[in-house]
């Protein structure tokens, strides 16, 4: 016999099961529609990169066109294209290794070294993050144009690779202080030099922050458009960053070529697709290294 | 600092081991490893700004070869001119709307990543891909998905409704769009943060709160937001500041139009200094721009405080 508390209690489990349920199946339509959302626009891209543009512009839309390599070719007659993905490919490597080894330097300092007022002086550092690059690009020309870096890859790596600083210090510090002081103390005592030092106990302890690190740097450089759009004239130094924009404006609003545009695309999107497929953990932790304790 | 000042042998051995023996050759190496990313951010930051605010009180123009001293016309100049102001009222709401949206969008995925469920790591593997193309090619992308004809939104839109959507001449629709672009790019950024946050939440807190009979949804606003909130507030101060200096997403996916209606202060200041060479008047919107930035950062610390968080 059941009494009343028990019926009570199998409702109540019931209508749990059934919100589980619910809960369960909520889930998947979010995560359904998160996952549409976040690859539709990219398999667009893709497919438009690797399609005529007499296929991109049938009705109804053509939702897997023939695949063509065709965009690509036309690319390298047209512009400069290796040149660019070689530029693209400079500027990102410089800027993260000058980024790595100032903010590497200064981070051991702010980490390890007593000195009155480090800390505000981490902070100004910090401050200047919030200064927007784009209200320093008219100064930024004449200082560049002053020194003969305008249109130098050198140029833009000195300012981006600035500009990346202080967060790469910000996290590299937090890195630094993780590793036992006791090290680099057993290290003096049997008489190493500072760069004994960092090359040989710092550099392997923290090479997971560095690897971040220089991840995170690489993308953005990669990535960036201000610097080389706003200094960059020739071939000499543009990017593909510039390069999709010179194709994208060369062009009258109604007969842009998206076949090309989205075949530069591909090619500015595929690097960074790849390292974060093979380093999700990694680029994570450098993301939150910062805000997060 | 007390310590060395009390007792400097104790403080020196204890904190720096470095080969330096004593106090003026550890200061000097502070000085030379803090040198270069110090002086890189002078040159490149701290002396640039300085250079923008002596500008901006010039008429300074490479195309008109003009360069002298005018005050404060290029300040009383801007009222008038309606691309200035424009500009600025879009910022403020762009900036606004998308760093809400960000937030709350940002909320969502993190609860979506946080969850138990299978192809979690798919998730947030794909979670990383906005953030991580390029600024530029996701507002082309958008550009082309919205396309009239041709693009796959309004194509879909008109076989559901039948309403035919030409975004970019309407100026609302062109504002929606940009604002809404720049939550499918940054919205994820914001998730892995609050992910991590979420995570350091220890666990029995949810456990006791499971027992007293709080639903889902308490204990998300009753737990989750309380424990996170200094990180939500400092990411909304870092995406108030992105976004008044973000210049990218608008280039690429309106460049201001129709007209002037999305246009941001920032592709303002490089339309106006970098294309048509007016140095001084760019100048003076790029103050504009830093007392935005100084406001935001006012309201951060007013905010801080209030939060009484500790940095």
């Amino acid at each position: 016999m059941l009494d009343a508390k028990d019926i009570g209690l199998q409702n109540r489990e019931k209508r749990q099961g059934l919100s589980i349920e619910w809960g369960r199946i909520g889930l998947y339509a979010a995560f359904l529609i998160f996952a549409l959302v976040v690859i539709l626009p990219i398999y667009w891209m893709v497919r438009s990169s690797f399609a005529t543009s007499a296929d991109l512009h049938t009705s109804p839309l053509n939702y897997f066109p023939p695949f063509t390599f065709s965009n690509f070719t036309t690319l390298v007659q047209q512009v400069p294209f290796f040149r660019y993905v070689l530029n693209s490919l400079t500027f990102s490597i410089t800027t993260t290794i000058l980024t790595l080894v100032a903010s590497f330097l200064a981070a051991y300092a702010f980490a390890r070294i007593q000195f009155p007022g480090s800390g505000l002086i981490l902070w100004i550092l910090l401050l200047t993050m919030a200064l927007p690059d784009i209200g320093t690009i008219v100064p930024l020309y004449r200082i560049l144009a002053g020194l003969h870096l305008l249109d130098t890859i050198g140029g833009l790596t000195l300012v981006l690779g600035s500009a990346l600083t202080p967060f790469t210090v910000w996290v590299l510090v937090s890195f630094i202080k993780q590793v036992p002081y006791e090290i680099e103390e057993a290290a003096i005592m049997d008489g190493a030099t500072l760069p004994q030092i960092f090359i040989r106990i710092l550099l392997p302890v923290t090479r997971p922050g560095l690897v971040t690190m220089g991840l995170i740097n690489f993308i953005n450089a990669w990535n960036n458009l201000l610097f080389p759009l706003s200094f960059a004239a020739t071939e000499a130094s543009k990017t593909l960053s510039v390069s999709i924009t010179e194709v994208y404006n060369g062009y009258s609003p109604y007969g842009k070529p998206w076949e090309l545009i989205m075949t530069i695309g591909v090619t500015m999107v595929a690097p960074v697709v790849i390292l974060i497929l093979f380093s999700q953990k990694s680029i994570v932790r450098g993301l939150t290294g910062g805000a997060v304790k | 600092m007390q310590n060395v000042s009390t007792n400097p042998n104790i403080a020196v051995k204890r904190r720096s081991f470095l080969p330096s023996k004593n106090i003026q050759r550890r200061y000097l190496l502070f000085v030379i490893l803090v040198a270069p990313a110090f002086l890189l951010r002078l040159a490149t930051s701290a002396y640039p700004i300085a250079q923008t605010i002596l500008l901006s009180f010039t008429n300074l123009d490479l195309l008109k070869n003009t360069n002298s001293y005018i005050g404060l016309q290029n300040y009383a100049n801007m009222p008038k001119n309606p691309s200035v102001t424009g500009s600025v009222s879009f910022t403020i709401i762009y900036v606004l709307a998308s760093t809400v949206l960000n937030l709350v969008v940002g909320m969502g995925i993190a609860q979506l990543l946080n969850a138990n469920f299978r192809g979690r790591w798919f998730a947030r593997t794909i979670n990383l891909i906005p953030w991580a193309i390029p600024t530029i090619v996701a507002g082309y992308v958008f550009r082309w998905l919205l396309d009239d004809k041709f693009g796959l939104i309004p194509v879909w839109v008109q076989a559901f409704t039948g309403a035919h959507w030409i975004v970019f001449i309407n100026p609302n629709a062109s504002r929606l769009a940009v604002i809404l672009v720049q939550v499918w790019k940054d919205a994820p950024f914001m998730a892995v943060i609050f992910l991590a946050g979420m995570q350091g939440v220890p666990l029995d807190l949810y456990e006791a709160a499971r027992v007293d009979g709080a639903n889902a949804w308490q204990r998300f606003w009753n737990i989750t937001i309380p424990m996170i909130k200094p990180l939500v507030i400092t990411m909304g101060i870092f995406r108030l500041i992105w976004s008044l200096a973000s210049f990218d997403l608008v280039y690429g996916l309106t460049q201001g139009a129709p007209g002037v209606s999305t246009s941001v202060l920032a592709l303002q200041i490089f339309q106006q200094g970098i294309d048509f060479f007016k140095f001084g008047f760019a100048s003076s919107l790029s103050v504009v721009l830093l007392i935005l930035v100084g406001i935001v950062g006012l309201i951060a610390l007013r905010l801080y405080r209030r939060a009484d968080i500790a940095y």
